[in-house]
């Protein structure tokens, strides 16, 4: 006997976890793109979406973010500090790939210095992820070695019982204790099947990969520049990445009053590493792309024991010339074996 | 023999007899919808080249690639109408010599593709001028219309609705044949002439800058929109401002690769009404 919540009991699921002080969020499709957006009701959820545009990235490290607003008087200067709203929310609906790039990027905001903005909002959030039974050209969770139902950063778990009625729903971490309890009433036992989760085949040997990257003389290899040619050195893939995580920091304002914004940066372009001087030491779009491979699967699991990567396959649905992470590895797990 | 094989052969000719190094193509793509830009550089590599309906972007912008011309050796591509345009806009404005590209010239039409004749810039007069004639597509002309018919705040919250969505990717500016500024005005920061963060405010600068910076000058190959990761409808402000140029100067960009650029030319007799 397995507990679920059926479909039908959607909207009461919600009405309980707003009566409980939550915020609900799940995907939508909104005006031609789709995201995570507060709802109200059931029906304004869309989960027939394999995996929205925009990733849930943006609900712990949104695209701006203001950090605090400075003065600077004849005595003094001023600062008021600007911290997260402090509000409870559930992410209803995520994939199981967003929820473990949150997960994977948590080590990051919490190495040497611990990001508040990212942690207060990690901490108040709880991930109410639905396993995928459908997925399409592009996912590769499993080439990361994740899975359609992957448990990595979720704290509730839905796993679609056939027939779509509902789901098997279970409670992954303490974080979605309360959340599970303030729903537990609602729930039904039931003998009914869980469907099959998607069948996503392996697009790369990641561990060949990994030793290809890791071997110094493959550096300054010709592969750089011969699988990168293509690529426009636009913002997309990073952007739209869930565990890419790199931020400027920027003051608008003047020299007497303004605001310091923590915002997205991306590798891809030729600024980010651009010095004072003029000298930029990766001054070709082909050190760029290096630099996110090597990034993603060199220098974060370095440091990490993670991948830097959930297998989305955003990098390859959106890029505008038909790039991304997937076909690289590809050629280098064809290269090197 | 399809126009695809005809461009493979004429590719593999044009690479064996060294008339130039380096063919700008398109690939198959990760799903067999998809297309994909190519680069070919020997005879035996050509038969990957695809032309067809799903050839859908603009290559122009990657002749401009910093040092790709720099040689003075030719290169071949594949180009549309829009594409031709935008390689006479790119001479006019001193960007590369138009006599370094050879054109493989396409139309694509909803389901197949046919052959421009021609393979020089200057080739195409007669398309081009059948071209400027040629009304906007029903659809397309619709929804401007649609927005011209609001009232200026209905059209504000309109824009504003599709600005928020905005990440800042420069996906637009990265993929447009015309933004091949080595440093674009948003990159600029002594002084910081647009903000850089994205929020809602920050992304109205970013897309009314592109939008006065492409006036004149957008050919509307529509890359932009495409490339555009949030779906707004950007080619919506270029037409407009194709209309208000075109209207104002008779000017439709793209024309020859002599065409005087709207904005940065001066007549002593205009007569500079909106001079105050
Ligand atoms: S790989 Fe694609 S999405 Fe990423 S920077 Fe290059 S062109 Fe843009
Ligand atoms: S690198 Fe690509 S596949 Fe991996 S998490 Fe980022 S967008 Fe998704
Ligand atoms: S492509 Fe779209 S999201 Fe990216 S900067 Fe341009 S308008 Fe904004
Ligand atoms: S927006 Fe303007 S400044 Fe920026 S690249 Fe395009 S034309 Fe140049």
């Amino acid at each position: 006997m397995i507990q679920i919540l059926l479909r039908d009991k959607l909207d009461d699921c919600i009405t309980r976890w707003h009566a409980a002080g939550y915020d609900v969020i799940g995907p939508q499709k909104n005006n031609n793109v789709t995201r995570f957006a507060p709802v109200e009701k059931a029906s304004e959820l869309d989960l027939e979406i394999i995996l929205t545009d925009r990733t849930v990235k943006e609900l712990f490290f949104p695209q701006t973010e203001p950090m605090f607003r400075y003065r600077i008087g004849k005595q003094a200067i001023d600062t008021e500090e600007y911290l997260p709203p402090g509000r409870k929310r559930i992410i209803f609906g995520s994939r199981p790939c967003d929820a473990s790039a949150m997960a994977i990027d948590d080590p990051l905001f919490g190495w040497d210095f611990k990001d508040t903005y990212w942690f207060q909002r990690r901490n108040e959030t709880v991930m109410v992820t639905i396993a995928c039974t459908e997925s399409d050209d592009f996912c590769m969770c499993t080439s990361l070695k994740l899975a359609p139902d992957s448990p990595l950063g979720s704290d509730i778990m839905l796993r679609p019982v056939a027939g779509g009625k509902g789901w098997h729903v279970e409670l992954l971490s303490e974080r979605g204790r309360e959340a599970f309890d303030r729903i537990e009433a609602l729930l039904d036992d039931s003998a009914a099947e869980k469907e099959p989760i998607a069948n996503v085949p392996k697009r790369f040997d990641l561990d060949v990969c990994r030793e290809w990257l890791a071997d110094p003389e493959n550096f300054e290899s010709h592969f750089w520049k011969e699988i990168s040619i293509r690529c426009i050195g636009c913002g997309t893939c990073t952007f739209l990445c869930p565990t890419c995580h790199c931020f400027d920091f920027q003051d608008e304002g003047d020299t007497y009053s303004g605001i310091r914004r923590k915002n997205w940066d991306s590798c891809s372009f030729a600024l980010f590493t651009m010095h004072t001087s003029g000298h930029n030491p990766r001054s070709t779009q082909s050190s760029r792309w290096r630099q996110r491979i090597m990034h993603k699967f060199n220098y974060f699991p370095g440091k990490f024991s993670m991948n830097s990567c959930s297998g989305c396959g955003r990098c390859s649905r959106q890029c505008p010339v038909d790039m991304g992470i997937t076909e690289t590895l590809q050629e280098i797990t064809k290269t090197a074996k | 023999m399809s126009i695809q094989e005809q461009y493979r052969k004429k590719a593999a000719e044009l690479l064996s007899s060294g008339e130039v190094k380096l063919v700008i193509g398109y690939g198959a793509g990760t799903t067999p919808d998809r297309r994909r830009p190519l680069f070919v550089r020997s005879a035996d590599e050509t038969s990957k080249l695809h032309l067809d309906a799903a050839c859908e972007a603009n290559l122009s912008g990657y002749l401009v690639t910093e040092g790709l011309l720099a040689d003075r050796k030719k290169v071949g591509i594949f180009l549309g109408p829009e594409g031709i345009r935008s390689v006479n806009i790119l001479a006019s404005e001193s960007q590369l010599d138009p006599d370094q590209i050879v054109i493989m010239g396409f139309n694509r039409e909803a389901e197949s593709v046919s052959a421009l004749e021609g393979s020089n810039v200057r080739d195409f007069p007669a398309m081009l001028a059948a071209l400027k004639e040629q009304a906007p597509g029903a659809g397309e002309q619709a929804l401007v219309e649609r927005i011209e018919n609001m009232t200026p705040e209905e059209r504000f919250t309109f824009w504003q609705a599709e600005f928020e969505k905005c990440i800042k990717c420069y996906a637009c500016r990265q993929v447009c044949p015309m933004c091949y500024c080595r440093r674009c005005i948003v990159d600029n920061n002594q002084p910081q002439w647009v903000q850089t963060s994205s929020h809602t405010l920050g992304n109205f600068e970013w897309n009314l800058v592109r939008a006065f910076h492409l006036s004149g000058r957008c050919v509307e190959c529509g890359g932009c929109d495409r490339a555009c990761p949030v779906n707004i409808p950007l080619r919506l402000i270029n037409r407009r401002m194709a209309m208000e140029v075109l209207d104002a100067y008779d000017h439709f960009s793209g024309m020859s690769p002599d065409q005087e650029t709207v904005l940065a030319s001066f007549k002593k007799d205009d007569p500079e009404t909106f001079i105050l």
